[in-house]
């Protein structure tokens, strides 16, 4: 009940009229001059009853039941990192599919066959651990349906093939040590991963030396620890645990290369470094110790890229095979990162230097000094879609159309747009018509691919269908052109009916 | 109350005054003995203006009243008399020309009369529909008169029952695949509405731009999308460029079934039972029923409470 003296003045307050109040205990005074405030505001509580016909406001009015019980489902829920587990695991073999006669692997001499184009062909059996190693397959693939992983040959894939045999000097038209730098697009679904995964079991195949960014937003989604590299100008940024995990990743990779190859530079930041050691111990000394991974890094790629030895370690000095660098899911290098600097500002990707040093290598020069193949695949299911990269790719293209710089149909970003200028920058470098970065769009497959690819979903028992050049067509029509990931959709989705579709 | 008689005297008064302004202008003489005569006149008399003579009865143009207006329409008293002169009217015509030689109602020159609503704006009158077929079948015996044989009066008392623009003048032009190729079609399904050019090709179609993909995630839509060249088995004969606006996605896809329903059947007429039966020329007219008074949705009543 409302307190009748005011705490303020500690007068007190004028009663209510009794004629609008009901009659209450607080004895009536009439003196109290200055206040208006009538003391009693609430109407006195109403005494609770169980009667029906009170309305209740504010509330649902429908019938309410009795809410069931969810059932305990054995207690605990799941340990910390199960269910991430679960979402992330990979499942390369499913027992209950065929097993197709006669299927043929990826090698050296197959992956150039144009006459193989269209058929399946699996990944060396040996390689999987290797592919694993890189994170080459991703968890939603649909690899865990067919008997063991295997890829398409298509027409791409081919001519992959032959710039592999090209830069690691065999085939006819030999360019060895040549760098080639590719920026890999596509619509959703196209195949860009797998084409990535493909150019991989190519650079295993060849004994090339393999280093892979499975997802480029690992390193710049704040996740991994980093920390400024000091007297830098403008501030770089390292990351220890990525570094360290890439080493990793590269050691397990391409363990039997590093192991033959002997260290032939001299890297006085590594003390502990014995000079007769091999390269898979320098890098090891990167995985046990993060802090000094980033230098443990930076000295495994100059081996790597090294076209002599220093002197006085000419011994054992084997020339350098030639690098497959492979990233996934670009955009995400050309945002700002979601890491903060010391006062609290977004740090650009192209401050960390690992990114950086990735980045720096699609900018002219040859980065690569041994040769290899730089592919960089942008991602459209998870892709941060920055303004300006779009426009660089489409710069990029309308160079391969052969539209100068000069001229009014050169995509120029809109007026008042906030295109970042530092990925500009970083690709326009590249657009020079000797420059050998390009852009490689995968579009769909065409019939006779699909059809390929089809028949491997029927010989594998997943297809139950007739598969003939109408069947293929159609299917090819449904998934836009032959869109793979599309196809690979029609092909596993099972009928109720087969006969229905007739 | 008494009504307050005016004594024989006053009465005099009154009869001599009359008479007096009566006459007051009859002669400038007496008029002015008169003035002369009265000092002082009533403020309320008004001033004498002299009275102006009647015309002369002109008894050649002597109207004469009837006794009572006789209308002019026998059906005047009815309550609908300008149909019903109609009616008479072209029972008289149909009576006269009974025995013109007629021809079968299929050879008939086809006449789009007056719809019910537009007879009743001409006549002016509520009409019932009934009577008003009862008329329109007078009108096409009429118009079965062999045309070469058909009187002006009937001509012409026809052409009045005509809905104006004549409907049935206006001759549908077929639609055929143009100069380049290219067959049009459109459909409409719930709010979408889809435009699609249909050229013989190898199976690849734009959806706004787009591809298919892209235009519908769902394997289902694309399907029924393209359902009217999947179900002739023509998908790798043509190449379909759509435009598709408003609505949803499952409308949009159906409303390309239809335009390309619609624009195969430019191609290849033939195929037009095939379609028929496999539903992608049929017409969806439905559109969201309106929401009612009272109701939640369109049909839907708000939850039963007790009290």
């Amino acid at each position: 009940m409302a307190s009748s003296w005011c705490w303020n003045c500690l007068s007190r307050l004028r009663p209510t009229p009794r004629a609008l109040l009901p009659p209450s205990a607080t004895p009536r005074i009439s003196s109290a001059p200055f206040h208006s405030t009538a003391v009693h505001y609430a109407q006195p509580a109403k005494k609770k009853g169980n009667s029906l016909t009170v309305v209740k406001h504010r509330q649902s009015t429908s019938l309410r039941r009795k809410k069931k019980k969810v059932a305990d489902r054995g207690g605990r829920p799941p340990a910390v990192g199960e269910r991430k587990a679960l979402r992330k695991r990979i499942v390369l073999s499913n027992p209950n599919a065929l097993e197709i006669e006669g299927m043929l692997e990826l090698s050296p001499e197959t992956m150039v066959d144009s006459r193989l184009r269209g058929t399946v062909l699996g990944l060396p059996v040996p390689m999987i651990d290797q592919l694993r190693a890189v994170q080459a397959f991703k968890p939603k693939q649909g690899w865990s349906i067919f008997r063991r992983p295997g890829t398409v040959l298509r027409r791409d894939t081919i001519e992959m093939g032959r710039l592999f045999e090209q830069i690691s000097g065999e085939g006819d038209d030999a360019q060895k040590g040549k760098v080639v730098k590719k920026i890999v697009t596509g619509m959703k679904g196209s195949g860009k991963t797998v084409h990535l995964l493909q150019a991989m079991a190519m650079g295993f195949l060849k004994k090339w030396a393999v280093v892979t960014i499975p997802d480029a937003r690992d390193l710049v989604s704040g996740d991994t620890a980093y920390a400024a590299i000091e007297g830098s100008n403008p501030v770089q940024y390292v990351q220890p645990s990525a570094t360290s995990a890439l080493l990793t990743r590269t050691v397990d990779a391409n363990r039997e290369l590093l192991a033959s190859l002997k260290v032939s530079q001299n890297h006085p930041a590594l003390k502990m470094l014995k000079p007769s050691s091999t390269l898979e111990d320098l890098a090891k000394l990167g995985f046990s110790d993060p802090a000094v991974s980033w230098k443990v890094f930076q000295a495994l790629w100059a081996e790597l890229t090294a076209t002599a030895p220093a002197a006085g370690l000419e011994k054992d000095f084997q020339p350098r095979p030639p690098m497959l660098v492979a990233v996934d899911g670009l955009a995400h290098w050309m945002v700002e990162s979601a890491y903060r600097s010391a006062d609290y500002k977004p740090i650009h990707a192209h401050d960390l230097a690992f990114v950086n040093h990735f980045l720096s290598l699609l900018k002219d020069g040859d980065s690569l000094k041994n040769g290899g193949l730089l592919l960089y695949a942008t991602s459209s299911s998870n892709n941060p879609n920055p303004l300006a990269l779009k426009i660089a790719l489409d710069r990029l293209a309308a160079r391969q159309a052969g539209i100068s710089d000069s001229s009014p149909e050169y995509p120029q970003p809109e007026a008042y747009s906030k295109a970042d200028p530092r990925v500009l920058d970083l690709l326009q470098a590249a657009e020079k018509a000797a420059s050998p970065l390009e852009l490689q769009t995968l579009s769909g497959l065409t019939r006779d691919e699909a059809r390929g690819f089809m028949e491997y979903f029927a010989r594998s028992g997943l297809l139950r269908e007739i598969i003939n050049d109408q069947w293929v067509s159609e299917k090819w029509s449904l998934s836009g052109g032959g869109i793979i990931g599309e196809l690979e959709k029609l092909g596993r989705r099972v009928r109720a009916t087969a006969s229905a579709s007739k | 109350m008494a009504w307050h008689k005016p004594t024989s005297l006053a009465q005099a008064m009154q009869s001599l005054r009359l008479t007096s302004t009566l006459t007051k202008p009859s002669s400038q003489a007496s008029r002015t003995t008169l003035n002369t005569l009265r000092t002082r006149t009533y403020a309320t008399e008004a001033e004498s203006v002299p009275a102006a003579a009647a015309p002369e009865i002109n008894f050649g143009a002597f109207s004469q009243k009837p006794a009572r207006i006789i209308p002019s329409s026998p059906s005047y008293f009815s309550g609908s008399p300008r149909f019903i002169d109609h009616v008479l009217q072209l029972e008289a015509l149909q009576a006269k020309h009974a025995s013109l030689p007629t021809v079968a109602t299929s050879e008939a020159p086809r006449m789009a009369w007056f719809k019910l609503a537009q007879f009743r704006d001409f006549v002016g009158e509520p009409v019932p529909m009934k009577k008003y077929k009862s008329l329109v079948k007078i009108l096409q015996r009429l118009n079965r008169i062999q045309p070469d044989m058909v009187p002006v009066e009937v001509r012409d008392t026809l052409a009045a029952f005509l809905r104006p623009g004549n409907p049935y003048a206006v001759e549908n032009v077929p639609r055929t695949v143009d100069e380049n190729g290219r067959a049009r079609g459109k459909g409409k399904r719930k709010e979408s509405s889809a435009v699609v050019q249909l050229v013989e090709g190898e199976g690849e179609v734009l959806v706004n731009g787009k591809s298919l993909v892209e235009a519908f995630k769902r394997v289902h839509d694309r399907e029924s999308a393209l359902w009217a060249l999947r179900c002739t088995q023509r998908l790798d004969k043509y190449n379909a460029w759509i435009t598709v606006r408003g609505g949803g996605v499952t409308g949009q896809a159906e409303a390309i079934t239809l335009a390309l329903g619609r624009a195969l059947l430019l191609h290849e007429p033939g195929l037009k039972p095939i379609l028929r039966k496999a539903g992608a020329i049929t017409v969806d007219a439905r559109r969201v029923e309106r929401k009612k008074p009272g109701h939640v949705k369109a049909r839907k009543m708000p939850t039963w409470v007790k009290r």
